[in-house]
């Protein structure tokens, strides 16, 4: 009661409403404009020339591509799989056969992953039109464990089991060119999946998740916009997968387990369901995660080291930080990274900062992001 | 258009033949037949549970009928799916209002001009040029519903928030973006203020004129359904009680009997009587006893409840202000559950 009384008289609704009437000075967006252009030269020059940075920052934006392509399932159409490494997996093993055994042109390899991708998405997609909820996530669990299982201990593919090679082109030998290759591609699926949003498919989707009766009133076409988000889906994680073949260089069953698709879900979830930019910030927190950030931040290992006593725990710590990430996301923040930036994002697409979003725009990713049950 | 307020014109824009559906051991419907023609707008009312939602459910493909058929000019559209008979030209609305609630009015709208969009999927996700002037076309078309409905205030809201009123009123709107044909709305009205609800009737008439729509209206206000409607069906457990012009039909004997004497019980006993009911009641029972004597085999289906009031009912023949009465009584019993 008494913080509600000491509030500045003015809401913070209102200050959006009189800035918004403003002249577009200088004033106002050269310091936005600062900030991009910051972000922009440390994400296009600086990343790419390290070559510390470079190879982490593909896995991130590897991570992303593949959150975006989860997201389109979880985030927009409201169902669940916890198959993804299934699709990815099949790109990766699709693009490194074709490039090694069949000898393809290196484009098209993304082409063929991709196929494979929606292939795969497609026939578990069918699956998931009649089911929802706990035994879809089943199913797509089972899906994506039977895919490693099986298909990926094929001698054929895994080179009798020694792993499929994927090797770059020569003018992709340097990790700051990959990283800028895949972030091409990391800027085609945020385009593709903008278009989404903004278009019909986009909207029927979301009628869809929120009401199948309504959306069919409608006249969207339930059955096969649901096969889209799948098909879709399927189709940019087989592309992220051809980029993870050619971003390791050989490619083995194993690493596509199942923690692999419980860190796609995790990311997804911490990063803000539905929220182009809080998935892709998600998937690069998770992807450095294991690799780099626990190697800069040696305290943690001795932390679990203390906790347990037992030094070889240290390789679970991204997988401790994940579960308290995901905990905290569910609990404290639904709307997870997105919903923490939002002040920081408003302020750059132009309105005044404010600790407080305003009440039409801020819940709105966090009532939207539910998966049904 | 010609003069549709004064003269149907046309064949029948929907034809309903020996429609029949049974839901476990409910036969919800049985040997329902209904005729909607060229710029009618057609009521379909009835008791609680008549099944008049079901047959709404069957016409628009959400249910297949058991037996029976569902023909659309003359077209057999009994097993179209629901969004088949939305491109078609099927427009309608839901009792516990249909729409997409996380999202804005305008978005609403847009989402209900799906089937006539105009680009498909691919041109819209690569963003050709195509797509982008039919999106400015949709925004163009919900913004004029958004003006027609008075409702431009809350373009850019999200619907989830908004009164049950301005809700039904949106989602009218909503039926309308899909371009129908013929609209079938499932009670209009409800949660609606009696003034609301004229204004609603009035509109309904001008939007009929508009756009040259043929209406299906599942409605219990009955002053809007005289006002209104060119013909009434009447269902009853899940049976064709009655048709008719609505002057016809609000005096029929047997329709006076199942709004008030069939199906009261329950709902009375459901209901705490308040002063304005009590009210309501001694108008009624001076009015009957003016009309004549009760018939003791309805007075032994009554409840406990004051036989003398009760019975009654059943068999009086309203002037205009005991229907009005009987209604306000009847609303003030009906169980609303949205």
């Amino acid at each position: 009661m008494t913080l509600t009384a000491s509030r500045p008289v003015s809401p913070p609704a209102d200050d959006a409403h009189s800035s918004g009437g403003r002249e577009f000075g200088p004033i106002r967006w050269l310091p936005r404009v600062l900030v991009i252009a910051l972000l922009a030269f440390w994400v296009l020059v600086v990343i790419p020339r390290s070559e510390t940075y470079a190879p982490f920052a593909a896995d991130a934006v590897i991570f992303a591509i593949v959150g975006l392509s989860l997201n389109i399932i979880v985030g927009y159409t409201g169902q669940l799989s916890l198959g993804h490494q299934g699709f990815f997996g099949a790109g990766a093993f699709a693009a490194a056969y074709a490039i090694t055994v069949q000898s393809l042109p290196f484009w098209s390899t993304f082409v063929v992953a991709a196929g494979v991708g929606a292939l795969f998405a497609a026939l578990l997609g069918v699956a998931a039109l009649r089911i929802t909820g706990l035994y879809l996530a089943l199913i797509t669990l089972v899906f994506g464990v039977t895919l490693q299982r099986s298909l990926f201990e094929v001698p054929e593919f895994t080179n009798g089991g020694a792993g499929q090679p994927a090797e770059r082109p020569e003018w992709l030998f340097a990790d700051g060119r990959f990283y800028l290759f895949c972030l091409a591609f990391l800027i085609g699926v945020v385009y593709i999946d903008y278009r989404l949003t903004q278009t019909k498919s986009g909207r029927a989707l979301l009628a869809l998740k929120e009401n199948e009766r309504v959306a069919e009133a409608f006249g969207v076409n339930v059955t096969s916009f649901k096969l889209l988000a799948f098909v879709l889906s399927g189709a940019i994680a087989g592309i992220a997968g051809a980029l993870y073949a050619y971003r390791i260089g050989n490619v083995t069953g194993d690493d596509f387990n199942f923690t692999l698709a419980l860190t796609f879900v995790l990311m997804v979830v911490v990063g803000g369901l539905g929220n182009r930019l809080g998935v892709i910030l998600g998937a690069t927190l998770f992807a450095v995660l294991d690799g780099y950030l626990l190697e800069e931040v040696g305290f943690l290992h001795s932390f679990t080291e203390q906790i347990f006593r037992t030094p070889n725990l240290a390789q679970y710590d991204a997988q401790f930080l994940g579960a308290l990430g995901l905990l905290l996301t569910i609990v404290l923040n639904p709307g997870g990274i997105a919903q923490q930036i939002q002040p920081f994002t408003r302020w750059l697409s132009g309105k005044p900062f404010s600790l407080h979003g305003d009440s039409e725009s801020g819940p709105a990713a966090v009532e939207g992001s539910h998966v049904r049950a | 258009m010609s003069a549709p307020d004064t003269q149907p014109v046309g064949g029948a824009v929907l034809e309903v033949r020996d429609l029949s559906i049974r839901f476990g051991g409910l036969q919800a419907l049985q040997h329902v037949n209904l005729e909607v023609n060229e710029f009618e707008i057609v009521g379909l009312i009835g008791p609680n549970g008549a099944g008049k939602t079901t047959a709404f459910n069957c016409i628009t493909g959400f249910y297949t009928p058991n037996t029976g058929s569902v023909s659309y000019r003359g077209r057999d559209v009994t097993k179209a799916p629901p969004h088949v008979k939305a491109a078609m030209g099927f427009g309608r609305t839901f009792q516990n209002v249909g729409m997409v609630k996380s999202a804005t009015a305008l978005e609403n709208l847009k989402t209900a001009q799906h089937a006539k969009a105009g680009y498909d999927v691919m041109s819209g996700l690569l963003g050709l040029p195509r797509s982008w002037r039919a999106e400015r076309a949709l925004t163009a078309k919900a913004e004029a519903i958004l003006d027609l409905l008075g409702l431009a205030s809350i373009r850019d809201k999200r619907v989830g928030g908004q009164s049950y009123g301005t809700l039904k009123l949106l989602e009218l709107g909503c039926a309308l973006a899909t371009d129908p044909d013929i609209l079938l709305l499932d009670e209009p009205t409800s949660g609606m203020g009696p003034d609301e609800s004229d204004e609603l009737g009035e509109r309904l008439l001008v939007l009929r004129k508009e756009f040259g729509l043929t209406m299906l209206v599942i409605e219990h206000h009955v002053p809007l359904v005289l006002r209104v409607c060119d013909h009434v069906y009447v269902l009853n457990f899940g049976r064709l009680l009655a048709e008719g012009k609505p002057s016809v039909i609000q005096t029929h004997p047997e329709v006076v009997a199942a709004y008030l004497g069939g199906e009261a019980p329950d709902a009375l006993e459901a209901t705490q009587e308040t002063e304005e009911d009590a009210a309501l009641d001694a108008q009624l029972e001076a009015q009957v006893h003016a009309a004549g004597a009760p018939e003791p085999d309805a007075l032994a289906a009554q409840p406990e409840r004051e036989p003398v009031a009760g019975a009654p009912r059943t068999r009086r023949k309203p002037t205009a202000a005991a229907g009005e009465s009987a209604t306000r009584t009847r609303r003030t019993m009906r169980k609303d559950t949205p």
